[in-house]
């Protein structure tokens, strides 16, 4: 379960460069609940879920997670509720290291890690098992160094390693936008049967309309800082692609209202 | 043959320094210069206790320990103020020269007359062996020497070995991992900070160990001994993977050992044909400058000498 509660957060304040990424968001979402979150480019998505990980601190609002405030806490600390999967296939790995390794890390996340042998048995096991599940033909390379992989690999295994541990929540961000179509649809047929198989908690980004409608039992939809829509039960059940897009025109379209009034204004006043 | 065995020794002894710039150079990705004050500190805390009469193992330790906080406190100053890793290093090294001074009282120690590991390497030999030389593979061998050389290499041997197994740990592998993509480990829940403090401090622990064997093989401690020991850490970790293509964790920690000891004996060989002790440190500086630039220099310059491809 999250809960967001009018959350703030302006870049470079003050300066030239000043954005207000996040203007007061809120947003609860229920245990089990499976939200994918929709938005232009620059509309706050990744700042979104950068504020909920830890990334940053917000400069206002509060951050729960499974019933903790973990507003102030570092990210690393948030980790042991969190699970992550980021855009870039090289974000989510150690690529020098090899995949039992990397996965080692990931069976510890959150927890004390202590002087035990990082690949015993009782890692070694399970693991073959599990990477054998995705049908990679990954079982027999767990000794070679995850970098030599394909993206689509590296973010299968990233996604498996993000939920080795039941995560409280699970956050995507355009995990399958740097894949070609065909990994992309592996990843995310893989990202759906995890998801449904453990019930987890999920705030997935995606600009694909089709994994929009077809994925999740809930639609966020952010402009500006802000959640502008927010699609669930009957309704986002029976979205198309078309009112999706549709939904972004009209955002288009007041935006370029927007301008042409402040352009009247500028020639008028200035 | 003394020449060959003493280059041996002091290669091993100094293969210590270049495991510890092996972590912060390649694991980190830190030119920790902290190393040149840790050496002389290791060396200093151990010459002044075994100078009062402590056990030269406890002194040793002792020795260690003094650079690991060294080596933590340049962690602190990075992490936790955000200054510039070398920067850290360099104010570390620094006030480390102070340190150092105040820990020996003067700039210089001598060890002829106290109880070493050295010493009593010697004194075991001599027990054991009964007469001054030994043969080994029909060379005449003090052997004490045999005995010292005997010594750095349990000292190399059991550090490495300790070292591979360390990084195979949980704790080990987050490590790492920490030098390889911190933005995971973080998401992973490790504290990245904490990593890189506790990593400069095996490395300078290490590196001061190495001061502290140092001082006991040459019979002193001295203020400038550390001047420069950092590019002949990173020269020897780079021999090393040169000769053992750093494949593997294993191979890695050898290939350290293994460049330190070529490394010392390619300089014991140019001192022999009157290279000039001077002009030593401005060698390795080149060398490592060469090792460095070298490799991407060449596939440069093969890029451009090869006929263009074919267009598909
Ligand atoms: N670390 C940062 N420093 C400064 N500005 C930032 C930072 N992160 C994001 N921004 C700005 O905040 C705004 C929102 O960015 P964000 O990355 O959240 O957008 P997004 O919705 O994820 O877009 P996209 O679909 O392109 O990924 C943008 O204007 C961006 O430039
Ligand atoms: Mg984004």
């Amino acid at each position: 379960m999250l809960e967001i509660q009018s959350i703030r957060k302006t870049f470079n304040p003050g300066t030239v460069n000043e954005v207000r990424a996040l203007q007061g968001v809120d947003l609860v979402i229920e245990e089990g609940s499976f939200v994918i979150v929709l938005g232009m480019n620059g509309s706050g998505k990744s700042t979104l879920l950068n504020a909920v990980a830890g990334s940053f601190f917000v400069d206002a609002g509060q951050i729960r997670v499974a019933g903790k405030n973990v507003t102030k806490w570092p990210e690393h600390r948030r980790a042991k509720l969190i699970g992550r999967v980021f855009q870039n296939p090289f974000s989510g790995t150690a690529p020098s290291m090899s995949i039992a390794e990397n996965f080692a890390l990931a069976t510890h996340r959150g927890r004390p890690r202590g002087l035990g042998w990082a690949l015993s048995r009782g890692l070694m096991d399970p693991l073959r098992d599990r990477i054998a599940g995705l049908k990679m033909g990954l079982e027999n390379r767990l000794d070679n160094a995850i970098g030599s992989l394909s993206g689509g690999q590296r973010q299968a295994l990233t996604l498996l390693m993000a939920s080795w541990l039941k995560p409280d929540l699970l956050l995507l961000d355009e995990h399958t936008a740097a894949l070609d179509p065909k990994s992309a649809e592996q990843v995310i047929a893989l990202t759906n049967e995890v998801i449904t198989r453990d019930k987890l908690t999920t705030l997935m980004v995606t600009h694909s309309m089709p994994q929009a409608v077809s994925l999740g039992d809930r639609i966020i939809m952010m402009h500006g800082g802000k959640i502008l829509h927010d699609l669930q039960g009957p309704e986002k059940k029976r979205l198309r692609p078309e009112d999706l897009i549709e939904r972004f025109n009209a955002i288009r379209a007041r935006e370029q209202l927007d301008e042409s009034a402040a352009d009247m204004l500028r020639k008028n006043y200035i | 043959m003394t020449l060959l065995l003493g280059a041996l020794t002091i290669g091993l002894i100094l293969s210590l320094l270049a495991m510890g710039v092996f972590i912060s150079f390649r694991i980190f990705e830190i030119p920790d210069i902290t190393t040149d004050g840790s050496i002389t500190l290791g060396a200093s805390i151990a010459a002044i206790l075994l100078v009062n009469g402590v056990n030269p193992f406890l002194a040793t330790a002792a020795g260690a320990v003094g650079g690991a906080l060294a080596g933590a406190v340049t962690g602190i100053i990075h992490t936790k103020f955000k200054i510039n890793a070398l920067l850290a290093g360099i104010l570390v090294m620094t006030a480390l020269y102070s340190v150092n001074l105040h820990v020996m009282g003067r700039s210089n120690v001598p060890l002829m007359q106290a109880k070493t590991l050295s010493s009593q390497a010697e004194d075991l030999s001599e027990a054991w062996v009964g007469g001054d030389t030994l043969s080994i593979f029909g060379w005449p061998v003090a052997s004490t020497d045999a005995a010292l050389l005997l010594m750095a290499f349990t000292a190399a041997a059991v550090t490495g070995f300790a070292l591979y197994l360390f990084f195979r740990t949980h704790i080990g592998t987050a490590m790492r991992a920490t030098g390889d993509n911190s933005q995971m480990v973080r998401a992973l829940g490790a504290n990245v900070e904490g990593y890189i403090i506790l990593g400069l401090a095996l490395s300078n622990g290490l590196v001061a160990l190495s001061g502290a064997l140092l001082a006991q093989y040459q019979g002193f401690a001295d203020a400038q001994m550390g001047i420069g020991m950092i590019v002949w850490g990173l020269a020897s970790v780079i021999i090393g993977e040169a000769l053992t293509g750093a494949r593997s964790l294993g191979l890695t920690i050898m290939g350290a050992i293994m460049g330190s000891i070529l490394f010392r004996l390619l300089v014991a060989i140019a001192l022999r044909w009157g290279l000039n002790p001077n002009d030593l440190k401005l060698i390795t500086a080149l060398f490592v400058f060469a090792a460095l630039v070298l490799p991407g220099l060449i596939g440069k310059l093969k890029r451009r000498f090869q006929p263009a491809q074919p267009h598909a």
